[in-house]
């Protein structure tokens, strides 16, 4: 038995505790390493602007790509607003009783659903029951019930973080309680908002269960013409292409996960920016 | 002499809790009426039940009337109030934008000037008022936050002066400034008290003696004693008064 003095279990513990970050961000960089090294041949204008040809084996993946856009683009219309302005109700308005208790709970919990569960539940709500058929505006608003607790969650904090001196200060001036929210909370609280917003939008355009049954085509031979078409997206394709297709070339695969990963690493980039800059010109 | 505030049997409560037992005072016109008292004597709810600060505060409830000019003000629109009866809080509380934005903020809000030189007239003169503008008269544009902290609370004072209100609250004003500052604020309320009524709550005995002209003392949620300063603090009746502003406790 070693007897352990302090210096040599404090080394032990650095060294452990180092190990633990290094396996952390080891498999995402050797991910990212793999998927770069195999796909990028294939990234070029073509692969990027054409329609999939020869039964997807080759061609381009431009409808998965305006597909992706376009969900994510409906579900951010339809989550931001009400996200936020839920957020309001309950950081700024609701009185702590029985139903804002209640509500609360629901969106933690909401938050905790599976996400195939939310997508056999738009299937069932919005394609079959209120007949918007697999469509576009379907798998929006199937995401946007997945995304709004999250939405929500994130600028609640966002908004709890504006020191409550600042309303305080406000209301002892005699000015409203809503114009103390417009013009001081909102604005300062106004960053986290954005950050949270962005990095939902990252983490939507990535998921595949809720699409399933709600958005995604397996091939639609056009581009999108309204929100009530059918489209192909990213996961969904890179998902078919993987598992249902023989003799795809592999490189095609990697190259359409290396679009799907840039999409979403670049919005999570966007979100870091954004933190940056506010942080920076923050005034309190 | 014109009771400015007049206060009867009010009694306030947290979560059924009695802090302030069946208090009745009066503020004349003018004045400044200093509220010392040790730690949980409830000067401070008393303070903020005088704008209705405390309305938000669920645990909180009250009983009795206060009147402003013999209106109740329990009955009265809670923005027209503070906009009457401004207050100032213990800890300068800068809002997140530039100094010049700071004094405009309210009035621009309330409607009360509209016009780009009415704004810059109405600053320059909060801004004296409150003995401020030799100070910072070449960076109103830069951000409130950055000035001292008795810059901060002078500045807290010009933004209540440019909404002109009837009675000014002040909430253990100088507790975070240093000795220079806390003098500057204090003959700025000597100043102000040809214009406006004064209600100080202040842990500061000595401070009480030197600005006020009556002193009610506060133990426990009651009224102990209430007097002119003069002769509060050289012939306190209550020995509980003497003790306190002797030092003797609390």
């Amino acid at each position: 038995m070693i007897k352990l003095t302090p210096k040599l279990s404090q080394k032990l513990s650095y060294l452990i505790l180092f190990l633990a970050t290094v396996l952390v961000i080891m498999p995402i960089i050797v991910m990212i390493f793999i998927i770069v090294k195999n796909g990028i041949s294939v990234i070029n204008w073509e692969f990027l602007s054409s329609m999939p040809r020869n039964g997807m084996r080759e061609g381009g993946i431009l409808p998965a790509i305006v597909g992706t856009f376009a969900i994510v683009m409906c579900t951010t219309m339809l989550t931001l607003p009400t996200g936020v302005c839920a957020a309001i109700y309950l950081n700024e308005y609701a009185r702590d009783n029985t139903l804002t208790r209640l509500i609360k709970l629901g969106i933690v919990n909401l938050a905790g659903v599976p996400s195939v569960v939310y997508g056999l539940f738009g299937f069932g709500i919005f394609v079959m029951f209120l007949k918007l058929g697999v469509s576009i505006i379907a798998g929006a608003l199937t995401l946007s019930i997945m995304e709004l607790p999250v939405i929500i969650t994130t600028s609640r904090n966002a908004l709890n973080s504006v020191p409550y001196s600042f309303r305080e200060a406000s209301w002892a001036l005699g000015v409203s309680r809503w114009q103390t929210i417009r013009c001081i909370v909102l604005p300062n609280a106004l960053s986290g908002i954005m950050t949270g917003a962005v990095l939902s939008i990252a983490r939507i355009s990535g998921e595949t269960a809720p699409i399933l049954f709600t958005a995604a085509a397996f091939y639609v031979p056009h581009l999108p013409h309204s929100i009530f078409d059918q489209v192909m997206t990213l996961p969904y394709h890179l998902y078919i292409i993987s598992t249902q297709i023989p003799n795809m070339p592999s490189n095609v695969i990697f190259g359409t996960a290396l679009v799907l990963l840039f999409m979403v690493l670049t919005m999570s980039f966007v979100a870091i920016f954004i933190r940056i800059y506010f942080r920076k010109h923050r005034k309190w | 002499m014109v009771d400015k505030i007049k206060v009867e049997n009010l009694s306030c409560y947290y979560n059924k809790k009695c802090v302030l037992g069946s208090l009745s005072i009066s503020v004349i016109q003018n004045e400044i009426l200093a509220i010392i008292g040790p730690a949980n004597s409830g000067k401070t709810t008393f303070l903020r039940t005088l704008n209705r600060m405390n309305d938000l505060n669920l645990t909180y409830s009250h009983r009795g009337e206060i009147y402003l000019d013999n209106n109740s003000i329990f009955d009265m629109n809670r923005e027209n109030l503070r906009k009457r009866v401004g207050m100032l809080f213990a800890m300068p509380t800068p809002l997140p934008m530039t100094i010049y934005e700071n004094v405009v903020y309210a009035p621009k809000h309330l409607g009360l000037i509209s016009k780009k030189f009415e704004q810059d007239v109405l600053v320059e003169q909060a801004l004296r008022d409150a003995s401020l503008w030799n100070e910072v008269k070449d960076r109103l544009k830069s951000s409130a936050m950055k000035i001292s902290g008795g810059q901060q609370q002078r500045l807290c004072i010009a933004r209540i002066l440019a909404i002109n209100p009837e009675v000014i609250l002040f909430d253990e004003p100088c507790s975070g400034l240093d000795p220079i500052s806390t003098t500057k604020v204090e003959e700025l309320m000597i100043e102000l008290k040809r214009k406006y009524t004064i209600v100080l709550v202040t842990n500061n005995v000595k401070q009480a003696s030197r600005v006020s002209d009556r002193t009610a003392f506060f133990l426990m949620g009651k009224i102990i004693e209430i007097d002119t300063t003069d002769k509060l603090f050289v012939s306190p009746k209550e020995k509980q008064t003497e003790d306190y502003i002797t030092g003797r406790f609390g």
